[in-house]
């Protein structure tokens, strides 16, 4: 029987995708295994967007709001975090695999002295034992890690479960306490720099993306202008984010979002590994590049060698004839 | 007060691009199939720890595990500007993280002074690590994560910014202090991390690095601290994707591959 912690990461103002896949991910484990899942979530005036974890799959929400806890910061979330483990029993501890979950199950794990896995892909279940998988190795490996000193932390990727529809489920929302000492705020935010969201990437059906091969601003505006005519979103490598040509909702892999759109079209992109995780699930790929034998060429269902500053205007072309 | 501050600098599988299968029949990694390389984001810790240095003065340690490969971490650490490395007589492969932090931190006490750490945040892959986190928790260090870049230190603070989704944030703790480093540094500026310095070469030719072992640090059996296991490993399917080259110079042929991916064909 697993008793199941959820961590619900506050995006937005409201539950966060890969915390509501790990909240599915939770469901089935403990419907396989016959035990329950608490869901736990932290921010300040967050209680009406979170309601519906319960019918999401939590038998128990749990809801700890001050204003302290209205950004995201180590020191007190961990406290609270800290409070809700040290007071209940959970077998299980999920995150989701995001920049707070990814800080915060590994230091717990550490005080608490259990074992933690970062990035798992599945977690499952084989001869009694709950195993968390990561895909290692360029991806050409996976590795079940068992934790042996519990309660087993986790942190989930992007891509683990899907999120269900709204169910019948009702279970109980509690607010909890929040105590925090100066210990717990001894580090501070002197500054934050926060754009708002720009697109949705995860629901394009059609992708154009763009890499650093774009060179400029003459063969990104070529690589928009195909976007547009395929009437796609625009997705980018981490060099066109840092490069300024793109915001950072624009990013596709390690660093950035998940897509699995019918159709991605990748112009001037080598295919790093970092990037390829976050679109391998694309049902066809297209890829544009000088060098045949980049990565993203040898992986895509059909190869354009070639500058793409002259296919792309070709390919305008051929979609508005 | 001033900076002593610890890197932990780590050989790794260097799993960039890999050919061929990893893993032998029985699932363990093949001797040979990969070869190790200095992890960059220790690199970037040992390059924001010289930095540091720079700014307010001090002393940076490098401290590293037995070797499991052709690369020698600790005479790089000292050919790039460390003043001292140490090793810790263990094979980090038989080691999981909390085993293997257990170590780190009896050495970082047993140097006595040390009032920051510096660490990568996690080798992308190849193994579970949060060694900084595990540190931290071990030592009672606040902890910076994920840190891109040193915005700004002194001999009792550091302000570490680090990106966050969708933006980035500047992080201020005192110190004593641990920050686990990311990759974006060695992204950013061509110039670092810095390379290896032909004088320091020749200065650290004859430089024995000395050894601490488990039993030296009261850590007889580390592996005891163990918290996980690998239940196994297997090779990941390859995904065949049958790839058709398309002529860029025929239009018609371009025009007729995008009516079929389309229409989802
Ligand atoms: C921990 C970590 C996390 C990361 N996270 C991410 C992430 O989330 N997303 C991400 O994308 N990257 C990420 N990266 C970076 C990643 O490793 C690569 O550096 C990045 O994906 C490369 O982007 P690119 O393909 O645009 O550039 P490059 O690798 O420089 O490739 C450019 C390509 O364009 C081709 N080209 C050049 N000129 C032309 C032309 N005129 N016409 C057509 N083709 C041309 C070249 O042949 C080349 O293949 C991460 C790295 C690390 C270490």
């Amino acid at each position: 029987m697993s008793e199941i912690l959820v961590y619900i990461q506050i995006v937005d103002g409201g539950a966060g995708d890969v915390s509501l896949q790990a909240l599915a991910c939770a469901r089935s484990l403990a419907d396989s295994t016959g035990g329950s899942v608490t869901a736990l979530a932290l921010g300040y005036d967050i209680g009406a967007s979170v309601a519906d974890l319960v019918e999401l799959g939590a038998d128990r929400l749990l809801v700890a709001e001050d204003d302290r806890l209205s950004h995201y910061l180590t020191g007190p979330y961990k406290r609270v975090v800290r409070s809700v483990l040290d007071a209940n029993r959970f077998d299980v501890v999920l995150f989701p695999a995001t920049t707070e979950g990814n800080d915060l199950a590994p230091l717990l794990a550490a005080e608490l002295g259990c074992g933690c896995v970062v990035g798992c892909d599945a977690v499952h279940v084989k001869e009694g034992k709950t195993l968390f998988r990561r895909t290692e190795f360029d991806r050409k490996v996976h590795t079940d890690y068992e934790v042996t000193v519990g309660p087993a932390i986790a942190t989930l990727r992007d891509g683990i479960a899907d999120i269900p529809a709204l169910g019948e489920r009702r279970g109980e929302a509690q607010s909890i306490a929040v105590d925090l000492g100066p210990a717990d705020t001894r580090a501070q935010v002197v500054n934050r720099d926060v754009v708002p969201k720009t697109v949705n990437l995860k629901a394009s059906r059609v992708i154009v993306a763009a890499g650093a091969g774009v060179g400029g601003p003459d063969g990104f505006a070529l690589v928009k202008d195909l976007a547009e005519a395929l009437d796609a979103q625009m997705g980018a490598t981490r060099a066109v984010v840092d490069a300024g040509w793109l915001p950072a909702d624009h990013q596709i892999g390690q660093t950035g979002v998940t897509v699995r759109p019918d159709l991605y079209i990748a112009c001037g992109i080598s295919g790093a590994v970092q990037h390829w995780v976050g679109m391998s699930d694309s049902k066809t790929i297209v890829a544009i590049n000088t060098d045949k034998n980049a990565p993203m060429m040898k992986r895509a269902h059909y190869r354009i060698e070639a500058d793409l500053k002259t296919v792309i205007p070709k390919m305008i072309k051929a979609l508005s004839a | 007060m001033s900076v002593h501050a610890v890197v932990i600098a780590r050989e790794m599988w260097d799993t960039r691009d890999l050919v061929g299968p990893v893993l032998d029949a029985n699932g363990a990694v093949k001797p040979g199939a990969v070869s190790t390389r200095f992890e960059p984001q220790d690199l970037n810790a040992l390059e924001s720890a010289l930095r540091i240095k720079e700014m307010v003065g001090g002393k940076v340690t490098a401290l590293s595990f037995n070797a499991i490969g052709d690369v020698d971490v600790l005479k790089e650490c000292l050919y790039r500007g460390a003043d001292e490395a140490i090793r810790i007589g263990a094979n980090p492969i038989d080691l999981d993280t909390a085993a293997a932090a257990t170590l780190a931190a009896a050495a970082i006490r047993r140097l006595g002074d040390v009032n920051l750490v510096l660490v990568g945040w996690t080798a992308a892959e190849g193994e579970s690590s949060v060694l900084g986190s595990c540190l931290a928790g071990l030592l009672g260090m606040e902890q910076i994560s994920f840190v891109d870049r040193i915005v700004e230190a002194g001999d009792e603070f550091v302000i570490g910014r680090r990106a966050i989704e969708m933006g980035e944030e500047d992080i201020r703790v005192d110190l004593p202090a641990l920050l686990s480093l990311g990759v974006a540094l060695i992204e950013d500026d061509p110039r670092a991390p810095r390379p290896a310095k032909a004088m320091l070469k020749l200065k650290h030719k004859k430089t024995e690095i000395p050894v601490w072992s488990p039993a030296d640090l009261g850590v007889p059996d580390p592996a005891s601290n163990a918290t996980t296991v690998v239940a196994a490993m297997e090779s990941v399917p390859e995904r065949v994707i049958e790839s058709t080259a398309v002529d860029p110079e025929d239009e018609s042929g371009l025009k007729a591959m995008l009516e079929r991916v389309l229409k989802g064909e």
